[in-house]
């Protein structure tokens, strides 16, 4: 029987992979939701993020807040740009078989990471963590730095914002509704071209933030996009495609069944998470707590 | 009529004069190379290196009386896509060399097509000491990069110089991983019989989030580490393990080969790198105690690059040029199977001191820089110090 205070520790990694999971996975899985597109550029919005951050704190200098400003900045900078993507670009694919949506954003992919490099060349970019999350505190016998606690207490933060807004205001019942039947609620009068747009800002802007945040703990390099979409899709599928809750769940999986798989597999810490989602693409194709598609 | 007869014959004396055409022609290198993606941030520096022998060289005249010509392909850093750049090259291209590959999975691919076109393969960087293995080795291939085998045992050398006795290895699960790895713990078990190794943590190549394996570990308490996280991937590692006290449990008894304390990774850390580490790096252009020629040739590359901290792998694609372009001045040739035989038992005057190409399996006798990492006042970010480059003839089968 492994030391507890180690158990501790990988279930704490464990779950701190999966807030960062969950910040990118659930803005692609709230596009699908409503716009029924799989944006694959969602990764592409992450690593620019990332960039934008990096761009940040190297113009603000080392302050105590300059990291913040520079979270706040990418993320909503990655925002507006894919509110222009969709406004300018993608609402011309609507309506059209999805395999010209699908080209769309995976020619998005290969433009950004292109100008990505033009910009901040191939050199690999490191930003610190904010000095005042900068240490670590011991608990249970395992240090857990304060940047993770952080993240720890974001996610769930997030995820109940989510589930607030789209419980308790209109714009989320809106959404909701747009993801069961948008044909209706066009039908009612909702503006639905606006509402899509909303929803892809928002959707780009949680990959923004989750980029921005994810540097203290990353290197930033040409490449992270298409990482971060693999996993991010491993999420979502377990979860269920277009389910925010199945999202949520789907990344605490995910890091778990990342963490605690080494233990019994060690050469092979990728394997546990594809069997997993093999065993659920088999036994519920539509994730965890998704619903099946109407065909 | 007699002045026909003169026109005639001066035409027939210059048609007779063998065409100077072929002098002047330049002599044409294939450089595949990652150029695209994250492995651009070491193809890139390491073409510039090339580019710049082949600049300084044909400033000087060329060689044999002609210019070098370097024909950069971008291999993506993949052994199909290098494989495939490697024959447009000779044959669209018709390249009469070529020098270049980064991974050690595209270097033993492109030494097949050489073999198949028996044209004249010298490998920069690819360490894998398969590339150069009886069974793979061919007329027409050659390696002046360190390989798997020396850095393994270098490593492993040094580390038992170390009080430790619990040693742990932490290593990507590829080719270039799990070679420097094995032999690494071979070679420690054979210098230093009471060494016990606790703990061999894989990685996938690329992982993104080390904190499992660093907990894991971690619980196994040892009191040392060898790791081939290269480049990024040390980045990311280093930068996950230090808040978890991973560098102060070990003392900093940690061993970054894969050129963990390369100018570029120490940089791309800035504060937050594990300093007190131990690592390695192709080049240092700090490194002063080297030999004179060494910082003659920082001062160009620096100037080159336009790099006050010029990159550590400019130094691979430079020497890599280097020795074909002595091999065709001793072949006197550019025939292919006249340069490969020039190549064997060939010693170069490097920046790095003499290497020499053994007959036996095409390997150089090239080493590392190795030291333990440093804060240094003059500069930005941590250094080796002292920065020593450790001579691998005695590990070399």
């Amino acid at each position: 029987m492994p030391d507890p205070s180690f158990l501790f520790a990988q279930s704490l990694s464990g779950l701190t992979a999966a807030m960062f999971l969950f910040l990118i996975a659930s803005g692609l899985s709230l596009i699908f939701g409503v716009l029924r597109v799989l944006n694959f550029a969602h990764g592409s919005f992450y690593m620019l993020g990332a960039y934008l951050a990096f761009q940040t704190v190297q113009s603000l200098g080392r302050g105590p807040s300059s990291f913040w400003w520079a979270v706040a900045g990418a993320a909503v900078g990655v925002a507006v740009l894919g509110g222009l993507v969709e406004r300018l670009l993608l609402r011309h694919l609507y309506g059209k078989e999805e395999l010209y949506q699908l080209l769309f954003t995976y020619a998005l992919v290969l433009i950004v990471s292109d100008a990505a490099k033009v910009f901040w060349g191939t050199q690999q970019l490191s930003v610190s963590r904010p000095p005042g999350l900068a240490g670590a505190f011991r608990l249970f016998g395992t240090l857990v730095p304060y940047y993770n606690l952080f993240i720890l207490l974001l996610g769930p933060g997030i995820a109940f914002a989510f589930w607030l807004g789209l419980n308790r205001t209109r714009a989320g019942r809106l959404i909701r509704a747009a993801a069961l039947d948008r044909e209706m609620l066009g039908a009612l009068g909702v503006n639905v071209s606006r509402l899509y747009t909303g929803v892809f800002v928002l959707g780009s802007f949680l990959a923004g933030l989750g980029g921005a945040l994810v540097t203290p703990v990353k290197t930033i390099v040409p490449g992270m996009d298409v990482e971060i979409i693999v996993e991010a899709f491993i999420v979502v599928v377990i979860g269920g495609l277009g389910s925010f809750w199945g999202t949520f769940l789907g990344a605490l999986i995910y890091g778990q069944v990342l963490s605690f798989g080494i233990l019994i597999f060690p050469r092979f810490s990728i394997f546990s998470v594809f069997a997993l989602m093999a065993v659920v693409l088999i036994l519920r194709p539509w994730g965890l707590l998704g619903r099946p598609l109407k065909s | 009529m007699q002045r026909r007869m003169v026109l005639a014959a001066l035409l027939a004396l210059v048609l007779l004069v063998p065409p100077p055409a072929d002098a002047q022609k330049p002599i044409r290198v294939g450089f595949p190379m990652i150029m695209s993606g994250p492995g651009a941030l070491f193809g890139e520096p390491a073409s510039k290196g090339a580019q710049m022998f082949v600049d300084e060289l044909n400033a000087k005249g060329g060689v044999l009386g002609r210019k070098i010509e370097l024909v950069v392909r971008d291999t993506k850093g993949n052994a199909d896509e290098a494989v495939r750049v490697s024959r447009e090259l000779i044959l669209k291209d018709n390249v009469d060399f070529l020098v270049g590959t980064l991974t050690s999975a595209e270097g033993p691919a492109v030494s097949v097509v050489a073999k198949e076109n028996k044209i004249v393969f010298i490998a920069p960087i690819p360490k894998t000491d398969q590339l150069t293995a009886p069974d793979k080795l061919h007329p027409y291939v050659f390696r002046v990069a360190s390989t798997t085998t020396i850095e393994g045992r270098t490593a492993a050398e040094l580390i038992a110089g170390w009080n430790v006795k619990r040693v742990a290895t932490i290593s990507p699960d590829y080719a270039y991983g799990q070679d420097v790895t094995r032999t690494f713990v071979e070679h420690i078990k054979k210098v230093k019989p009471g060494i016990e190794i606790v703990d061999q943590q894989w990685p996938k190549l690329g992982e993104a989030d080390y904190t499992p394996f660093i907990n894991a570990q971690m619980a196994k308490k040892p009191d040392a580490v060898f790791s081939s996280l290269w480049g990024g991937h040390f980045v990311t590692f280093a930068k996950q393990a230090k808040p978890l006290g991973y560098f102060d449990a070990i003392k900093y008894n940690f061993f970054g080969a894969g050129e963990a304390a390369s100018p570029e990774s120490t940089k791309a850390m800035g504060a937050d790198y594990p300093v007190g580490i131990w690592g390695n790096s192709y080049d240092a252009f700090y490194w002063t105690d080297g030999p004179p020629a060494h910082r003659d040739y920082v001062a160009r590359v620096s100037k080159y690059l336009k790099d006050e901290y010029p990159s550590s792998w400019a130094i691979q694609g430079y020497i890599g040029m280097l020795a074909l372009a002595e091999a065709i001045k001793k072949a006197n040739s550019t025939d292919s199977d006249k340069v490969a035989k020039a190549l064997l038992g060939l010693t170069i005057d490097t920046p790095h001191g003499k290497l020499t190409i053994r007959e036996k399996d095409h390997q150089a006798n090239r080493a590392q820089i190795y030291g333990k990492t440093v804060k240094d006042p003059k500069y930005p970010f941590a250094i080796m110090k002292p920065a020593t480059y450790v001579d691998p003839t005695k590990f070399m089968d």
